[in-house]
């Protein structure tokens, strides 16, 4: 077979799911600078196009998180039975087993463990607002640039964990 | 004499978004603040899905924090016109909190 059940949940995970999120993340804060508007008695359009940006970007960040942690991460923290030498179906065991690519556990995958839930977070609460203030999102500058932050910091995380994620499956691929 | 009604809504407040918005700041600093107790051995959650381990544990005690807060914060703010300077900044200030709570280097620093 091509490709096993794990090889898949972990390009579901990464490309699919956190791929789409990162998109919908760029396409949102994009949006939010590019309506900027000196005249703010003009509600600017496409206040829907952008709360459902934001909807998706935080329905798929939440499920992201979920498949990474509950789906991707058991079998890539599983323990080697004793007596295997061969951990290429153990990854966590394999980064740790050299000093050289002991980071990519202590860092790198230690962050994602974390650090996605705190931008799903910020994503969902900017999908509320976005939703519930529809155009008024748009004309008030301090609701703006509060979606703006929170949004910058969310595709931030993402980016962050991801470019981890992409470093540990390169090293200790799922497959 | 014609008088004129104003209906007021909760979507013409900002008390709504900004409950949204510092609820995710307390729920990003629950995250980082359940990690490092975890890291420091003061508290542990208990897995809740024991092949992924704790981290199911600290994630789903995070999330709840951050929903209850939510929840709290709109009851108390949805009808309020809330000043967003102050808001905004304890809110990024939290985040960065729970930010840094999550990264593996501040750990070693505690």
């Amino acid at each position: 077979m091509l490709f096993t059940d794990r090889s898949i949940w972990t390009m579901v995970h990464g490309i699919g799911l956190g791929g789409g999120a990162l998109m919908g993340l760029a396409a949102a804060l994009f949006y939010l600078y590019a309506a900027r508007s000196s005249d703010l008695s003009v509600a600017p359009p496409g206040s829907g196009a952008l709360a459902g940006a934001t909807v998706l970007s935080a329905a798929l960040l939440w499920l992201t998180v979920i498949v990474g942690t509950y789906i991707v991460f058991p079998p890539y923290r599983a323990t080697p039975p004793a007596g295997v030498t061969d951990l290429s179906e153990f990854p966590r065991a394999l980064v740790l087993a050299s000093p050289s690519t002991a980071w990519l556990h202590a860092f790198a995958m230690e962050s994602k463990e974390h650090m996605p839930w705190i931008a799903s977070m910020l994503a969902t609460a900017v999908a509320f607002v976005a939703v519930r203030y529809r155009s008024r999102l748009l004309q008030s500058p301090s609701l703006r640039n509060m979606a703006m932050a929170l949004l910058a910091i969310s595709f931030a995380l993402v980016g962050f964990v991801s470019l981890m994620g992409v470093f540990v499956n390169k090293v200790a691929p799922l497959d | 004499m014609a008088t004129t009604s104003v209906s007021i809504t909760s979507r013409d407040v900002n008390g709504s978004a900004m409950a949204a918005f510092a609820a995710a700041g307390i729920g990003a600093c629950a995250m980082g603040a359940v990690v490092l107790l975890n890291e420091l051995g003061l508290f542990a959650a208990p897995a809740l899905y024991a092949p992924a381990g704790g981290v199911t544990g600290r994630t789903t005690l995070a999330t709840i924090v951050w929903l209850m807060a939510w929840a709290v914060l709109h009851h108390r703010w949805k009808d309020r016109e809330i000043a967003p300077g102050r808001i905004g900044a304890v809110t990024l200030m939290l985040i960065a909190l729970g930010v840094l709570g999550t990264l593996p280097p501040v750990w070693a620093l505690l």
